[in-house]
């Protein structure tokens, strides 16, 4: 039913477009085309020179509450910067937060309040993949842009496509893709593996484009065991020991944030880590929270904490983060501090906040981000943002742990092919 | 499938009991004496585990700083708990179910957003203390030797209560108050202050769990409503208010958990409920509970 709700408003939303396509030929419109959505962005004279507001919303609640602060730190100190040398356009930024309460009920209810009522121009957000996909439905019904700066299910580009949402973040298959390679690179005799992801759209996506490259790269691949724990589990004990008995030759997992150190605390006094090479999300905050106890030798993949871009303008960022938090910059707030800049990038080169013109001003933008330079895929609006992969190391530099042998993996290489994006979309409905 | 692996996943099964009766212990008390379904008690968990990592990293007391932190911390919750009972649900024993939810539910989201004020949205973690850092062989396959320290405070916890509740007159009374409140009150004991440690020991029991949580994984945000839930499934099937009961219930979940696990990964989860479920259909007060009256 609801598949069908999102299918509804997409074709509605596309025949919209075409409109103006048919009227520039000189045929009138069709007459069955239903206003349905308001086009609001468009009532705004481009020339007033009154503020540019962005919608910021997050999930400050549960898992995600964590990376949406430090997500929005790194927005603000972009939107401070940019608004300290006169704007877009001439125009101040201003960023209304709001918070989802990570429930999509609440989610869709307030980007609703924030596109009605605020009637912002542009929205940054959120960090749960499912909240992520229930806004899809409402900023794209109401023609306004969307730039996710954290949640990553690749549903959001491919299966549920909509013109109004681009992706700074590596999606969950490229993201996947990405690890299974570092992962077979560093064990290439591994033939039986393991999984282990959180039990929802986000760990779902992840333990399949794994298991989709495992077996490209290792044709007579064998996965042992699938483990879904829910997303939240404190006790990983039973799922250590039946990984353990399957012997695998490696384990792959997307787990992150808690779980993780959970995970990791309680694998370590049954040798895991030395008996089984293991990849998952061991980012900067779960570095930090395991302290001590973050395994070496063990492999992690992430989307561009500090350490792992050390490129000069990554560094400048570091210290300015660092002024404002006293702390170092993990890649949520990266990735949210890049997604305030490709919206300045596009809509100067739209010259207008109009959403259509900003999208096509978007679409083929190369942007020169923290993370190095990447560009958006005009077919998807999937930015061919890096993935990052290494192994857990000492550094005497940091209090914290980081990696060694860390790769940096261009989106380019880890993308979804055009045809296998045409090949889903000709499953979901999505016509483009 | 060989013996040692299936012992393995049994004592993971055990370990989860362990920490499950732990926390569901502390509410099947406070529900059998008190009459009220605590809702908060799995955010007084969190609270304990939060206020253990805070007293741990501040009087940094090698060795033995964990032990004095977790003493400290369930002592804090103990306090925490009396300012509940007497200002909130002293007032509500009389009401009905539906406020004495609501009450609780309340404290539920006024504990989050004090966790959120007081420590912020990031996950925290205290280093396995020392002698339970490593592992022991349990058929030649390693067993974390800080499961057995929580196997052992279930235990104690265990006997502490059976001791407390069957072999006491202090346990005599509480056994009596929950069969007849009126009648006790009528023989001159102080109802209300029997009430009122009745509910600090059931927060210092969640003060405990949620301390001895910290070591075994991460104390964050979400860790309250994660338990609670298979908390009540554990009292549901064992029994509201059954010391006994809890053990058991404790204990089918722990073990149908990690053997669902092992053998059908997807549907893990589900295996509880489902017990859950047939327990309600045929005994719905629960294997060891008894009707209400």
């Amino acid at each position: 039913m609801k598949r069908f709700a999102v299918l509804i408003t997409i074709v509605f939303v596309l025949s919209l477009l075409v409109v103006p396509l048919v009227m520039a030929q000189g045929k009138p419109a069709p007459a069955k085309e239903p206003a349905k959505a308001p086009a609001k962005a468009a009532a705004k004279p481009a020339l007033s020179k009154e503020p540019i507001k962005i919608g910021a919303i997050y999930d400050f609640a549960g898992p995600c509450y964590m990376y949406s602060e430090t997500g929005m730190l790194g927005l603000r100190i972009a939107v401070e910067e940019i608004n300290a040398k006169g704007g877009i356009l001439g125009r101040k930024i201003d960023v209304v937060v709001r918070d989802t309460e990570a429930k999509v009920d609440v989610a869709v209810r307030e980007v609703k309040d924030l596109l009605l009522r605020e009637k912002v121009n542009f929205l940054i957000g959120p960090c749960s993949s499912g909240t992520g996909l229930a806004m899809q439905v409402v900023h794209t019904e109401y023609k306004t842009i969307r730039i996710s700066a954290i949640a990553n299910t690749e549903a959001q580009t491919v299966d549920k496509f909509s013109p109004y949402f681009f992706q700074v973040v590596p999606n969950t298959y490229m993201e996947a893709t990405a690890a299974t390679r570092y992962l077979n690179k560093k064990v290439p005799a591994a033939k039986k593996f393991c999984t282990i992801n959180p039990d929802y759209e986000f760990g779902r996506r992840q333990a399949a484009a794994f298991e989709e490259e495992i077996k490209r790269l290792v044709p007579d691949a064998e996965i042992l065991y699938h483990a879904w724990p829910k997303f939240g589990e404190r006790d990983y004990t039973a799922f250590i020991t039946a990984i353990m008995a399957k012997k695998p030759d490696a384990v792959h997992s997307s787990l992150f944030g808690g779980d993780l150190v959970a995970f990791t605390k309680q694998a370590a006094p049954y040798g895991f880590f030395e008996k089984t090479p293991f990849i998952a999300l061991y980012d900067l905050p779960v570095l930090i929270a395991l302290g001590p106890d973050a395994p070496e030798g063990t492999f992690g993949f992430a989307r561009g904490d500090f350490f792992q871009d050390p490129n000069p303008k990554m560094m400048e960022f570091v210290d300015k983060f660092k002024k404002a938090r006293g702390a170092y910059p993990d890649a949520w707030a990266v990735q949210n501090y890049d997604a305030v800049y490709l919206l300045k990038a596009g809509i100067e080169k739209a010259k207008t906040i109009e959403t259509e013109a900003v999208i096509k001003a978007l679409e083929g933008l190369s942007l020169d981000s923290l993370r190095g330079n990447f560009t958006i895929r005009p077919l998807d609006h999937m930015g061919s943002v890096p993935c990052y992969q290494g192994t857990i190391a000492t550094d005497p530099k940091y209090p914290f742990k980081v990696w060694k042998d860390i790769t940096r993996v261009p989106g380019e290489q880890v993308l979804r092919p055009e045809a296998s994006v045409r090949e889903i979309w000709k499953k979901t409905g999505v016509t483009r | 499938m060989s013996f040692d692996v299936l012992f393995n996943q049994f004592m993971s099964g055990i370990a989860r009991a362990a920490l499950l009766f732990l926390v569901a212990s502390g509410l099947s008390l406070t529900f059998g004496v008190l009459r009220v379904l605590n809702f908060a008690h799995g955010s007084l968990y969190m609270l304990g585990a939060f206020i253990t990592y805070t007293i741990w990293k501040t009087i940094l007391i090698p060795v033995v700083g964990f032990y004095v932190a977790t003493f400290l911390a369930s002592l804090v919750m103990g306090g925490i708990g009396i300012i509940i009972e007497f200002f909130l649900l002293r007032r509500l024993y009389a009401r009905g179910w539906p406020e004495q939810l609501l009450a609780t539910y309340a404290i539920v989201l006024i504990i989050t957003d004090i966790v959120k004020w007081g420590w912020g949205g990031e996950f925290l973690s205290i280093p396995r203390p020392i002698p339970f850092k490593g592992a022991v062989s349990l058929f030649g396959f390693p067993f974390p030797s800080y499961n057995f320290f929580v196997i052992l405070l279930g235990l104690i916890v265990v006997i502490f209560l059976w001791w407390l509740v069957y072999k006491t007159r202090l346990g005599d009374i509480i056994r009596a108050a929950a069969h007849d409140r009126e009648m006790v009150s009528a023989l001159g004991i102080p109802i209300p202050w029997l009430f009122t440690w009745i509910f600090v020991l059931g927060s210092i029991i969640a003060g405990l769990s949620g301390a001895v949580t910290a070591p075994f994984g991460s104390i964050a945000l979400g860790m309250d409503i994660e338990i609670i839930v298979e908390c009540f499934a554990v009292v549901v099937i064992g029994g509201m208010g059954s010391l006994p009961g809890t053990l058991l219930g404790s204990l089918i979940v722990g073990l149908v958990y990690a053997f669902g696990i092992m053998f059908k990964p997807e549907l893990a989860l589900a295996f509880i409920f489902m017990v859950m479920a047939a327990v309600l259909i045929i005994r719905p007060w629960g294997i060891f509970g008894r009707p209400e009256r």
